[in-house]
């Protein structure tokens, strides 16, 4: 009994302890640095351009720190600082936009709205429709730092030595991608998995998987042509094999650029440099882009998105607001120092200035900047940031890309998705419509 | 600690316990809390203490009491059945595999003592020595086919890249060898040095008797041993079902292919992180905590754990 009288004891002592720590909630707090210098978190690639930005500016007090550009990290590192009321950068960088609505929302209250920090006319320079995924409520809440417009990438070259044309709508895509598959074994026409599947077709075709109406309201309906599109376009060539359900990140995709199996692959702007040479290992000289092909009765190539980065402003900044905004804004629209940044500009002027050397790269083909140019300024509307985007990756593997994987219905595999992404969205505080 | 203790001859527990405490010098007493002491320090400020701490944040936002609006919304979560289903097959499989490995290699070593016998053991604690995040990092590069030197094995499997490895059912499977390989060495040690300290006699006896090898090991040491069994089964139970590390870092490799979700752990991560929802976090961790308590108290009741030291002491 003693024993248990001290255990008793022990317990309500830590109960007391701790229980006096209790908060909860990110929204409202003071700034949360009293050392008065603009916290900065970027990841490697922002690094070198925060650092110039310090040097020109020797008065402003400024600490930059490397941040992953993991998934979750800066929300998950948000979340902690809302829980300690202190310690939230006074700008931050995500690698995946999308977090921006979770970090806008009212559980997080990090993301300041910038409408009355950023003038109208800064934000009308950045390419039409790019501020979309930063807008909630007709709010902005995010500067994009570039963006990630799907395009057609494919072989020049062996388009040539089989004799096939460019496909300009998805119906020649899809024959096309049948015939190679029957004449060329192994060859591939795209890759459907995760956001590589689901951003490239669903985005492109406008199937509202995730069009957000304001923080709290999500449009989901799988139900509608603009969908079921997609999955008649998938389901000849999934049968075939003529798309591969193996995420074109992973290692293993190398196998088909090495062995000449990479016929064409829609997929964002970003690819062109960072996959088909350094992962892919297809050979200088053969990739050339030309817009998404168009949906039937419609006739603009519309791109779907995956991938671009965002800045944000932190709402706790207080003193150092005006500071922090004009870091962002620098940091989005300069043009020398956009036009050297990786990939694609967000904003417009800087995107021309980067192309001119884009054009001139030896790895392609041909000139890719007037296909990604176009791509750039027929962003499919509605595909919005939303909060449950792992989920919506993961529910399309489960459930789309299994189909594909098993030879199942695909048009029947969209009502499960679609009940997995309500209930995603349901879970994360959206009404969905 | 008591778990860990060889089973002691019947003759040690003969004098009753109330005048046993009258017998105890201040110097044992003393000696008793420096052993025990910062051990108990531990579990207060280690254990009971963030326990306690959850269950406060479990019922408390900001002040305000919120009764059972996190426990209700983390049961009626739809990810919470899949993240259940993921832990129990892993649990299914990987608890008997495991338990059975261990269970046989150290008989086995115990029943043909040698030279080869340290070797061995070392041998098999090997793998074990890479653990957490670093385990899974290593069998990362293991299913996958571009980098794993058992990349024929992958071929005839048909798995031809790390999303097929990683995809869907598949890392259960994964995460099932990479569980055995990595706990089984150390939990062998454990139980060889258990039948280790088996009194001689009570083998020898069994030996002249005439009982087999199989007889010997079934009827008499692992009886014997059963406390440490049940230890094991305690131990890995709890490490099972809390998986965590494992399918995150795996998920490195092949991203979106192992849903963030997929464990109960990683359920309880997302709310207190990515949700900014703590009081969740909180509930899932507690209702975790609660199946753990009771899985221990089922395997202590239905294995005697504490049979022989409770016996002893009367």
């Amino acid at each position: 009994m003693k024993r248990w009288r001290a255990a008793s004891l022990a317990a309500a002592v830590a109960l007391v302890l701790c229980g006096c720590g209790g908060t909860g909630g990110g929204a409202g707090g003071r700034s949360g640095d009293a050392k008065d210098e603009l916290l900065v978190w970027v990841d490697n690639t922002r690094m070198p351009a925060a650092q110039q930005y310090e040097k020109t500016h020797p008065d402003l007090k400024m600490r930059i720190v490397t941040i992953p550009p993991d998934a979750g990290y800066v929300p998950t590192k948000v979340s902690l600082a809302n829980r300690t009321k202190s310690g939230w950068p006074d700008v931050v960088f995500l690698a995946n936009p999308a977090e921006a609505a979770t970090l806008a929302s009212e559980k997080f209250g990090y993301a300041a709205p910038l409408d009355d920090l950023v003038p109208k006319s800064v934000r009308d320079g950045f390419t039409p429709g790019s501020l979309d995924t930063c807008t909630f409520g007709g709010r902005t809440y995010c500067l994009r730092n570039d963006i990630a417009p799907t395009v057609l990438w494919y072989d020049a070259t062996l388009m040539k030595r089989y004799g096939y044309r460019v496909p300009k709508t998805w119906d020649e895509y899809r024959q096309t991608g049948l015939e190679a598959a029957e004449e060329h074994p192994g060859t591939i026409v795209g890759a459907v998995n995760g956001k590589y599947g689901a951003g490239v077709y669903f985005g492109s075709s406008g199937c509202p998987t995730r069009d957000t109406l304001s923080l709290t309201e999500v449009r989901i309906d799988l139900g509608g042509p603009n969908c079921t599109r997609v999955a008649d376009l998938l389901q000849p060539l999934a049968r075939k094999k003529a798309v591969t359900t193996v995420v074109p990140i992973d290692p293993g995709f190398s196998k088909l650029g090495k062995g000449d199996k990479i016929l064409m692959l829609p997929a964002p702007a970003w690819f062109g440099d960072f996959m088909f040479g350094p992962a892919f290992k297809v050979p200088e000289g053969r990739i050339a882009a030309a817009p998404m092909p168009t949906w039937p009765g419609e006739n603009k190539p519309y791109a779907g998105q995956v991938g671009g980065g965002a800045f944000l402003v932190s709402s706790h900044a207080g003193g150092r607001t005006r500071e922090a905004v004009d870091l962002v804004r620098w940091m989005t629209t300069d043009v020398a120092l956009q036009a050297k940044q990786p990939t694609y500009p967000a904003f417009a002027a800087a995107a021309v200035k980067w192309g001119e050397a884009k054009s001139k790269d030896p790895y392609y083909a041909s000139d890719p900047m007037p296909a990604l140019t176009a791509a750039a300024n027929a962003l499919r509307p509605g595909f919005g940031a939303v909060r449950f985007e792992a989920d919506w990756q993961s529910s399309f593997n489960d459930t789309f890309v299994k189909a594909v994987d098993s030879d199942g219905n695909l048009r029947d595999s969209l009502r499960s998705w679609q009940d997995k992404l309500k209930a995603a969205a349901g879970t994360s505080g959206y009404t969905a419509g | 600690m008591k778990t860990l203790t060889t089973p002691r001859p019947p003759t040690a527990a003969s004098a009753p316990a109330v005048t046993q405490r009258h017998r105890r010098c201040p110097a044992r007493t003393a000696a008793v809390w420096i052993l025990v002491g910062p051990y108990t320090l531990f579990l207060v400020v280690f254990g009971l203490a963030p326990a306690g701490y959850a269950l406060w944040t479990s019922f408390v936002e900001d002040g305000s009491f919120t009764g059972l609006r996190d426990w209700a919304a983390v049961l009626h979560d739809y990810r919470l059945g899949d993240a259940a289903a993921h832990v129990t097959t892993y649990l299914l499989l990987w608890l008997p595999i495991l338990l059975l490995t261990v269970l046989s290699l150290a008989f086995t070593l115990h029943a043909r003592p040698g030279r080869a016998t340290s070797v061995l053991q070392l041998v098999y604690y090997l793998p074990g020595a890479v653990t957490g995040s670093a385990a899974a990092l290593l069998w990362l590069f293991m299913v996958s086919p571009d980098s794993s030197p058992f990349s024929p094995l992958l071929d005839l499997m048909g798995i031809e890249s790390a999303t097929d490895a990683l995809s869907g059912g598949s890392v259960i499977a994964v995460l099932t060898v990479m569980g055995v390989a990595v706990h089984a060495g150390g939990w062998i040690v454990v139980l060889h040095g258990a039948l280790n300290a088996l009194p001689k006699d009570v083998l020898e006896a069994a030996q002249v008797d005439g009982a087999s090898a199989w007889r010997t090991m079934w009827h008499v040491k692992l009886p014997m041993v059963r406390t440490y069994v049940a230890f094991v089964l305690i131990s890995s139970f709890a490490s099972g079902s809390q998986v965590f590390v494992e399918p995150t870092v795996l998920s490195t490799g092949a991203p979106g292919q192992i849903s963030p979700t997929w464990s109960v752990n990683q359920l309880a991560y997302v709310y207190a992180t990515q949700d900014g929802d703590f009081g969740k976090a909180a509930a899932l961790s507690l209702a975790m905590l609660a199946v753990g308590v009771l899985a221990a108290w089922i395997v202590i009741t239905r294995t005697r754990m504490y049979a022989t030291d409770s016996s002893d002491s009367r």
